[in-house]
């Protein structure tokens, strides 16, 4: 059984991720079968279809001092992922996964003083955690100087937990059906996060072990076909740099490339198969 | 979980809610209250709301059908008098102005309630007690400011404007654009939402920005909607709503 959590920037998608992942045993795929197993998978997968497929995003994850008080109050959910590609072996992955918070990711810049919040970060840092799925969503101007500072302080501090040696990363570029990043999906690490976040790559680079590291890029919402790459997606507001945004159509919701880095981070290799 | 309406004086916060409970309902049914039993104690003989005089709060149990079936939700509803939203009374009550601030700032849903505005109102009906977009528009800069700085993490903030058999000509039609079905393809969320704004709220968008701005990730948008007692499909939108978040 994998731990996992999932990090990063508030607005980065994780909870959606999360409820799209939760949702899929619905959608017809013939390579993967996802069973959620725990009551948090069923809750969330319920709200895919009320809230995401009704055009509205889900509530972001916060420390309220209400629902969330401490780590032990996010949700977790617990995945059996069956892949049988076409004429191969099946193949099996078991997850436990806690979505974070993104309130904690954005602190560790100022250095996070709140005992309640660093006990989230001790949490992902404990020894049975297999490896953390890292959503970033920011890749304009200043995405990648804010995003080498957070990745510096992460990299110290699994230094200090003893993790820097044994911590799967996989970095994940979400929401990469917008149109700057879409044709940079096939080999995220060159052509979205050397262009886009230089910084942070190469400090990811030299802190975190060539095999506990991999890049990808992923999309919840996906495209509307195959072959007709318009985002699945329609912006809340005309805003400027505000991250929300909904499935536009439903019905053609495909999530893009879901499935591989979870993979990766549990068994220490890269899927083959397609998405 | 609370749910809080706020809103002037006789802009219907509490017709709105208590109608909510009558048994005619379509997808949303209020479990706990007795319409029939507790008319007395809020409408006057005549039919209309009588006027809220103390910040009320009562359980409702509400059931909503939702795509994924019944959807329960549990909430304490709180109605305060519109007086309380008066500089005055709240430079004269500091310590309940503030105790309720805090009630707001723990709720899960806001929803606020506001009048027509002169200019939109059918011909036949008296203009006199309403007020114009002008002065409509300066109030709503105030709600702007108390979304921003009173409480500026509330998790759901819906603003509905009430009344509509008063300004719509073509209620039912209105409606059913704006329907919700659980099985069909209607407008979703964000359409609908635009679908009013754009009709009813158009000079106060940047207020709206302003709101959904400072608001940041911290909360999700703003919704509009548009309400009346009369007619159950808009009364039940912006439960349904709600519902699919907080609903079990
Ligand atoms: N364009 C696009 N938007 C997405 C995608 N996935 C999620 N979003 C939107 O991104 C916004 C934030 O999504 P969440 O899942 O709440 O983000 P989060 O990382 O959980 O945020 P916190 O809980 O605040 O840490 C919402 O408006 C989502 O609808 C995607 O694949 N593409
Ligand atoms: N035509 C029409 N009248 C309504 C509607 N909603 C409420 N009313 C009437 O408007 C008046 C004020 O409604 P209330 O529910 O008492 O308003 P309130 O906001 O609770 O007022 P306070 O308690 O004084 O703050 C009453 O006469 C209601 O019956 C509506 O949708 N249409
Ligand atoms: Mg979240
Ligand atoms: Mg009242």
């Amino acid at each position: 059984m994998g731990n996992i959590c999932v990090i990063g920037p508030t607005g980065a998608g994780k909870t959606t991720y999360l409820a799209a992942l939760a949702y899929c045993p619905q959608v017809n795929n013939q390579i993967f079968t996802i069973t959620s197993v725990t009551e948090d998978a069923k809750k969330i997968a319920n709200k895919a279809q009320t809230i995401i497929k009704n055009g509205a995003s889900l509530e972001p994850t916060i420390i309220d001092g209400v629902k969330i008080k401490s780590f032990y109050d996010l949700p977790l959910y617990q995945f059996k992922i069956k892949i049988k590609p076409w004429l191969k072996k099946a193949d099996e992955i078991n997850l436990v996964v806690r979505d974070y918070p993104g309130e904690i990711f954005n602190e560790l810049v100022s250095g996070i003083y709140n005992e309640l919040h660093l006990e989230f970060i001790e949490e992902c840092l404990k020894k049975d955690i297999e490896g953390c799925l890292l959503l970033l969503h920011g890749w304009e101007d200043n995405s990648d100087n804010f995003y080498s500072q957070v990745m510096g302080k992460f990299i110290e501090l699994m230094d200090k937990h003893d993790r820097s040696q044994n911590l799967r990363i996989a970095v994940a570029m979400s929401k990469c059906e917008r149109g700057e990043l879409w044709p940079g999906r096939l080999d995220p690490e060159n052509d979205i996060f050397n262009v886009h976040l230089p910084r942070t790559k190469s400090l990811l680079r030299q802190g975190i072990l060539a095999q506990n590291l991999q890049f990808y890029a992923i999309s919840t919402f996906g495209v509307l076909e195959r072959n007709d790459p318009r985002p699945n997606r329609q912006d809340e507001t005309d805003q400027i740099g505000s991250s929300r945004s909904i499935l536009r159509i439903p019905k053609k919701w495909r999530p893009y490339n879901l499935i591989s880095p979870l993979y990766w981070l549990s068994k220490g290799k890269r899927m083959r198969y397609g998405v | 979980m609370g749910v809080v309406y706020i809103g002037d004086r006789s802009v219907g916060k509490t017709h709105l809610a208590f109608e909510l409970a009558n048994p005619q309902g379509q997808y949303v049914k209020v479990c706990n209250l007795n319409y029939d039993n507790l008319k007395p104690i809020f409408l006057q003989p005549d039919g209309t709301a009588r006027a809220t005089s103390t910040i009320d709060n009562r359980t409702l149990d509400v059931q909503v059908q939702l795509s994924t079936g019944r959807s329960q939700v549990s909430v304490e509803w709180i109605d305060p008098p519109g007086e309380i939203f008066r500089v005055p009374w709240q430079l004269e009550h500091p310590s309940e102005w503030n105790s309720f601030l805090e009630t707001v700032r723990q709720s899960e849903g806001i929803l606020l309630v506001l009048p027509p505005y002169r200019e939109i109102l059918k011909p036949d009906v008296n203009p006199e007690t309403y007020i114009t977009q002008e002065q409509w528009s300066n109030r709503f800069d105030r709600w702007t400011k108390f979304f921003s700085y009173d409480c500026p993490k509330a998790r759901h903030i819906l603003i509905c404007l009430n009344m509509a058999d008063l300004f719509s000509d073509h209620l039912d039609k209105e409606a059913q654009t704006l329907a919700f079905n659980p099985y069909g393809t209607q407008l979703n969320w964000l359409q609908r939402h635009i679908y009013v704004r754009d009709r009813y709220f158009f000079f106060v968008q940047s207020h709206l920005e302003e709101i959904n701005r400072i608001r940041g990730v911290s909360g999700l948008s703003v919704r509009c909607f548009i309400t009346s007692i009369y007619n159950r499909t808009l009364l039940e939108l912006p439960w349904i709503y709600l519902a699919s978040y907080l609903g079990n």
